[in-house]
């Protein structure tokens, strides 16, 4: 469904992402590990069109991405969350959910002034489905709140609840639980377990908590110094005697 | 009588103004888009009208819907090389396009008479009424406001007006919702200059005489000043900025006549304060007498 070949990346000397290429396949959660700096984030960047690759190619669904802008990745149906959550400073976590629905009426200004009926009509159908998952997420409670005032924790829970909005077919997620308290954690991996068996997408996580990989994925990437190390299961990874050199610092 | 007038007139200028700084505050207070240059869309709507009107013989309804295009277009040229620049940058462009703009009208002499202006600019229906012309024309002004404020509204309480917010918040993420910030800010620059424009246009035909004197950057430091004290993202908080700056800066010119300082002295006074006044505001009430309104949904489902 997803597949990389050859990415290739680099910030000035620094090479931060050296010839990555790997397989994501439909409606199952993957994870992507690695320590600090090993090019996780950067290769989740170069997927969903925030960074430009250098080299390499990046096909979702059978078409080619790599040269596509961050909204017309999203509009096929790839999508992504970011490891520091952005909370809009001065939007309610109810606006923060409607604005992520998809192809509304109202996005257009002339629609918005002339077609009230149908942007009436696209809002109700939206604000019930928001205030259902709020109620899903444990967020309903908040949903008047600046969302720029919610715990970290929440946040992350929040753009999980964006995501639910969105209805992507794949969602690659950024450090889903960092920084959070156990029982939030909880909340989210639920959240995002609920999220796959209804509507049968994919995942890709970046995690640094080994815990929470082998407890959702299927399969793990493991990439160091811009490059895949290993690849496997949970367990097949964490055997892996280059993987706990690189990633334990075990000499 | 005079006392009269001049409140007709201070009222009329409120509703001018009115309309200038609720578009300003559309690409600043709800887009984020800081534009230093606004100054040059209400001249380009003034002079198109103007010049369509004395010089072609058009109707003013029609050089008055020409001065909103002529703005609205130049928002759309504007916004689309510079859409992916960050705020300081956009910055600097817009300040560059408004004096651009002042700086060819002030220099095509073949078109817009240069430092003399545009002279004898028609009113409309200005043979019909005779006596009560300024009343007549406060009244026009109002109703425009009115309408203007409503459309922008019912704009900024759209799924329309929140991509606004989100661009202004946070604008990574809403590219991560498949939003296409650049097309968006193409469109609330088009708003704005239509608006903008139309504030110009109606300003021409008020004052009968136009000249690039009227479009300094000034004018655009005043605008900035009412969204905030009046308040951003707050369309009411525009309008009353407007009146609360007007009334300062059109009364203090009188003061003059009391107080012994010379009227340049005065006059560069006044700027002193109403700059204090911004500054105070920043650092005391930096949401402005009016704050953004909370947006939330009645329980209906």
């Amino acid at each position: 469904m997803l597949k990389i070949e050859n990415i290739e990346k680099s910030f000035g000397q620094l090479k931060a992402v050296n010839g990555v290429s790997l397989e994501i396949e439909k409606d199952d959660i993957f994870g992507l590990i690695g320590p600090n700096g090993s090019g996780k984030s950067t290769l989740f960047n170069i997927i969903s069109g925030f960074y430009r690759k250098d080299k390499g190619e990046i096909y979702f669904d059978g078409e080619r991405i790599d040269d596509l802008l961050p909204n017309q990745i999203v509009e096929r149906g790839l999508c992504r969350t970011f490891q520091v959550s952005r909370a809009p400073e001065r939007m309610t976590v109810l606006e923060n959910m409607l604005l992520a629905a998809k192809n509304q009426v109202g996005e257009n200004p002339l629609n918005a002034l002339l077609k009230r009926p149908m942007v009436e009509r696209s809002r109700k159908k939206n604000l019930k489905k928001a205030k259902e998952l709020l109620s899903e997420l444990d967020l309903f409670h908040l949903k008047d709140e600046y969302s720029g005032n919610l715990s970290g924790g929440q946040k992350k829970l929040l753009a999980l609840g964006r995501i639910f909005m969105l209805e992507p077919k794949m969602v690659l997620l950024d450090e889903p639980t960092a920084g959070v308290n156990p029982t939030l954690t909880n909340n989210i991996l639920k959240g995002m377990q609920n999220l796959r068996e209804k509507t049968e997408n994919s995942f890709f996580i970046v995690e640094h908590d080994m815990g929470v990989i082998s407890d959702v994925c299927r399969k793990v990437f493991v990439l160091n110094s811009g490059e895949i190390l290993a690849e496997g299961s949970p367990e097949e990874i964490q055997q892996n005697d280059k993987v706990l050199d690189a990633y334990l610092g075990r000499n | 009588m005079p006392i009269a007038n001049f409140t007709i007139y201070l009222f009329t200028m409120f509703g001018i103004y009115a309309l200038f700084a609720m578009s300003l505050n559309l690409q600043v207070g709800y887009a984020g888009l800081v534009n230093f240059g606004q100054v040059a869309f209400f001249a380009l709507g003034a002079y198109t009208s103007a010049l369509l009107v004395v010089k072609a013989g058009l109707p003013i309804a029609v050089g008055i819907i020409a001065g909103m295009l002529a703005s609205g277009f130049f928002g759309c040229l504007l916004a689309w090389p510079t859409k992916s620049l960050k705020s300081d940058y956009w910055a600097i462009t817009t300040l560059a396009a408004g004096e651009v703009i002042r700086l060819f009208a002030l220099n095509e002499k073949w078109l817009t008479e240069g430092p003399f202006g545009v002279m004898n600019i028609p009113q409309p229906l200005e043979g019909l009424i005779d006596k009560y012309y300024n009343i007549f024309y406060f009244i026009f002004v109002l109703i425009v406001v009115a309408v203007v404020y409503m459309l922008l509204s019912m704009l900024t309480d759209s799924p329309f007006g929140r991509n606004l917010k989100a661009i202004r918040d946070a604008e990574d993420l809403s590219k991560s919702l498949g939003k296409n910030t650049q097309k968006i800010k193409v469109q609330v620059m088009a708003i704005g200059g239509l608006v903008a424009g139309l504030a110009g246009a109606i300003f021409a035909h008020y004052m009968v005489y136009i000249s690039p004197e009227n479009f300094r950057p000034l004018e655009t430091f005043l605008i900035w000043g009412m969204i905030i004290v009046g308040g951003r993202a707050n369309n009411r908080g525009a309008i009353l900025g407007a009146v609360v700056i007007q009334t300062f800066y059109v009364s203090t010119r009188f003061v003059g006549n009391y107080v012994p300082i010379g009227s340049d002295l005065m006059s560069a006074a006044r700027m002193i304060v109403i700059g204090l006044l911004m500054v105070s505001f920043l650092i005391f009430r930096p949401e402005g007498l009016l704050r953004e309104r909370k947006k939330t949904y009645p329980d209906e489902v």
